[in-house]
């Protein structure tokens, strides 16, 4: 057995002691075979959040084509550990590794990318039917982020951003460059509050100095989230006139606005990338494998739910596919209610078992669309043995699907989550993550740098200073020379 | 040799195939000879070449293959620039280069290139350089007073060459010049350069100006109004303009400055995949027939098909070929 202590929290040093002594205990007393325990790695990680799709120990397999490889991951999760049930859970999890699937496991599809993986439809399900999420939560969806409101949304930050812009409109003006309709660009609109902000500032500022730009600003708010949309129209109503609501695909914007090819001076995101569909690549002992999952939710808690909500055990796959499929309003005899519930409990319950799938080279994997190979090639091929990163594919295609709507001088600006190197990876398992109905993952903001100056865009980072402990920080692009 | 109306040719640069890319990024990081390198290229502009005539093109470019990009291939040959190599990773990044002194006269060694152009085919050829304001916006510049004394002794050094390009039998040449647009306050003392740049060349000179291709998109937006009318100074033959991208509506400046070049029309979009069909091509040569007569137009792409896949350039070449026999046949050619 080969440990690998990849994170450590400080204030968890005594935990992760006692985790390393009882997996000693284990592989010294005689209860895990011997064939298991001499290709078992064990990683103890520290999973970012606090709701995730793992359980306290994961299993992990590796498969080459229709063989299934010696070694054996182990993945203990210290922040949902006890000391006291993890030799048990440890032996349990270890009891199924050479059976195809767990009989503790109702699984709800087969194994997939990840980016295909059945996640996806409960955070498209989130935010189609936020309005009742949030309702029987009880509290709005940005309640949830880490401060319980938006970053995107504090004053000074919109302020310095109007300003930035005015800066450079005045600068075109300048050169007799200006356009006679300014396009900005907000793609994931949350409630609408930092555009109605941003459009507020930009008018003061713009009769403060008398340029008389505001009538030349044409804001286009664009989210696939109808319900969301609906909300923003309401929040910037005060500026009606300027504003455009569009149904926009975050992964191709350019799919809906193709018409403002090269005219959009600034473009905004907040919190969109992490929540955008990705893979991951794993590099072990220098090979490459690429995760496949399939959702699950262990049988006790199917169980449990199935009794909660009267309804047979054989049908709850059935009944959490109907879910998908029709939504919550309809799931339930009982009514909406009932139906939001049983999404809720499904949801909180919903794990991710994992495997790894090898390949010859990057090039197998399932790449995002638009990105030239060769790029990730060299990414990889930095002297990497040890590694598993997000290839933040949602990112990367919504990037590249976004960057062709730039004026020559406009900017891209892109608020979230970044893992800024390749190697900050080891530090912390970045995702993927539940944030109240949605998923969040960490964005590879490294590559997102690659990819940006394959077209033609340096892409900058900058942490995000208005709010003290804030782990966002903005990416930027200005043009490559 | 003879050219028929509405001739067809590209700016100058064609597809560059992705291995080939690779190739090159290869060579930076030492992995492959110069001389392997070579000999790659001379098999990618051989080519390059063939696609440009099965396309039907009437005057025929080496591709540009062998350059990284438009400054570097320049750059570097340029007797007194400076340039550190290893300043880049990837091809296509320039590097950094610097001048420090007054620039002597010497050879830039282009006419190889134009030799290797004619050897391989019979159809009239054009060959391209970078203009001296593009390039005195990329090398950096310790030892001249201002941008314009660096330029036009950089027109006086690049004239000799343009010249060595005439004896070698060059007929059509190219001066590229998208940084007007990112600078159109220089256009005055550009003009100059131009022309002590072109002084005493004896071949059909063209002048292109666009607003930028570098990765593929645009680097300046505008309109071409701020050429005039200083350009009508330019002792150049030809003015190549991009107008597919951008739409025809510059075409009236054609009318507003009365004046005796001829158009070298953008009317394919090297910036979108989408692949033109022929009639929009010839929709596109009839509004410029509106603003300046047939036999004072040639037919080209917005810019360089540099950054399209080799199949969607090779596609689009051939659509505006097409094109321009429609016109052609409405004119009883």
């Amino acid at each position: 057995m080969i440990l690998h202590l990849n994170h450590i929290q400080p204030d968890r040093a005594a935990l992760a002691s006692s985790v390393v002594s009882t997996l000693v205990s284990i592989a010294g007393d005689g209860q895990i075979q011997p064939r298991i325990l001499e290709n078992l790695n064990v990683h103890l990680d520290w999973v970012q959040y606090k709701t995730n799709f793992r359980e306290a120990v994961t299993v992990r397999r590796a498969t080459r084509g229709a063989e299934l490889l010696p070694w054996i991951e182990a993945g203990v999760d210290l922040r949902q550990v006890q000391p006291e049930t993890l030799k048990s859970e440890f032996i349990s999890a270890l009891q199924d590794v050479d059976a195809g699937a767990s009989r503790k496991r109702i699984y709800l599809e087969t194994f997939a990318p990840m980016r295909s993986c059945l996640i996806w439809r409960f955070n498209n399900l989130f935010w189609q039917h936020l309005p009742l999420w949030e309702s029987a939560s009880g509290k709005g969806f940005e309640r949830a982020l880490p401060g319980g409101k938006s970053d995107a949304n504090h004053p000074d930050a919109v302020a310095d951003a109007v300003a930035d812009f005015w800066t450079l409109l005045k600068d075109l003006e300048n050169h007799h460059q200006l356009p006679a309709e300014i396009f900005v660009l907000e793609i994931g609109v949350g409630t609408g509050k930092r555009a109605a902000m941003w459009l507020d500032r930009f008018r003061a500022l713009d009769r403060e100095r008398g340029t008389q730009y505001y009538p030349r600003i044409r804001f286009l708010l664009g989210d696939y989230s109808m319900p969301t949309l609906n909300r923003a129209m309401e929040t910037v109503r005060e500026h009606r006139e300027l504003g455009s609501f569009l149904a926009v695909d975050a992964l191709d914007p350019f799919k809906s606005l193709s018409f403002l090819r090269y005219k959009v001076l600034s473009i905004h995101l907040t919190n969109v990338y992490d929540n955008l569909p990705t893979d991951e690549i794993v590099v072990r002992d220098g090979k490459l494998y690429f995760v496949e999952v399939r959702s699950y939710v262990p049988a006790a808690a199917a169980t449990h739910i199935s009794e909660t909500f009267g309804i047979p055990i054989t049908d709850f796959e059935r009944t959490v596919t109907r879910l998908l499929e029709v939504g919550p309003q309809h799931v339930h005899p009982s009514g909406v209610e009932k139906g939001v519930a049983f999404w809720r409990a499904v949801w909180d319950a919903i794990r991710l078992e994992e495997r790894f799938v090898a390949i010859q080279t990057i090039l197998d994997a399932p790449l995002p669309t638009g990105l030239k190979p060769q790029l990730l090639e060299s990414f990889v091929g930095e002297g990497v043995m040890n590694q598993r990163f997000q290839l933040s594919s949602g990112a990367v295609e919504s990037f590249l699907n976004t960057v062709p709507l730039l004026h020559p001088r406009g900017y891209l600006q892109v608020q979230d989550i970044f893992v800024t190197k390749l190697e900050d990876y080891s530090r912390m398992f970045r995702g993927p993550g539940k944030m109240d109905g949605s998923i969040v993952n960490w964005v590879n903001g490294a590559l997102l740098s690659q990819v940006g100056a394959q077209a033609g865009y340096d892409v900058h980072f900058a942490p995000f200073l208005y709010r003290e402990g804030s782990r966002t920080s903005t990416l930027y692009t200005t043009q490559r020379e | 040799m003879n050219l028929p109306i509405l001739p067809t040719t590209v700016v100058g640069s064609y597809s560059m195939p992705g291995w080939l890319e690779r190739l090159k990024t290869e060579f930076f990081a030492r992995r492959i000879s110069r001389q392997d390198l070579d000999e790659i290229h001379d098999v990618a502009v051989k080519a390059a070449i063939k696609d440009q005539e099965v396309a039907g093109l009437d005057i025929i470019t080496d591709g540009e293959l062998r350059r990284d990009n438009m400054i570097d291939y320049f750059a570097e040959r340029l007797p007194g620039v400076q340039t550190d190599h290893t300043s880049k990773k990837f091809y296509y990044d320039f590097y950094d280069s610097v001048v420090r002194g007054k620039l002597p006269m010497a050879s830039l060694r282009l006419t190889d290139d134009f030799k290797f152009l004619a050897t391989f085919t019979d159809r009239a050829t054009k060959f391209c350089v970078t203009g001296p304001h593009s390039l005195v916006k990329r090398i950096r510049d310790e030892h001249y007073k201002s941008e314009e004394a660096f330029d036009m002794d950089l027109a006086r050094v690049m004239n000799m060459e343009l010249k060595e390009l005439v004896r070698a039998g060059a007929r059509y040449l190219q001066i590229d010049e998208p940084y007007y647009s990112g600078f159109p306050e220089d256009i005055q003392w550009g003009v100059k350069v131009v022309n002590t740049l072109v002084d005493g060349v004896d071949a059909k000179i063209t002048l292109h100006i666009c607003y930028g291709n570098r990765y593929g998109k645009p680097s300046w937006a505008g309109n071409y109004r701020y050429l005039f009318p200083a350009i009508l100074e330019a002792k150049v033959h030809q003015l190549s303009l991009e107008f597919a991208r951008r739409g025809g509506e510059d075409l009236e400046l054609f009318k507003e400055f009365p004046n005796r070049f001829e158009l070298g029309l953008g009317s394919i979009d090297v910036k979108t995949h989408e692949v033109e069909t022929p009639e929009i091509v010839a929709e596109r040569v009839r509004k410029a027939l509106k603003f300046v007569p047939v036999e004072r137009i040639h037919v080209l792409p917005d810019c360089g098909c540099l950054h399209l896949p080799q199949e969607v350039a090779f596609a689009k070449l051939k659509a505006m070929v097409q094109g321009t026999k429609i016109i052609r046949k409405e004119l009883g050619g």
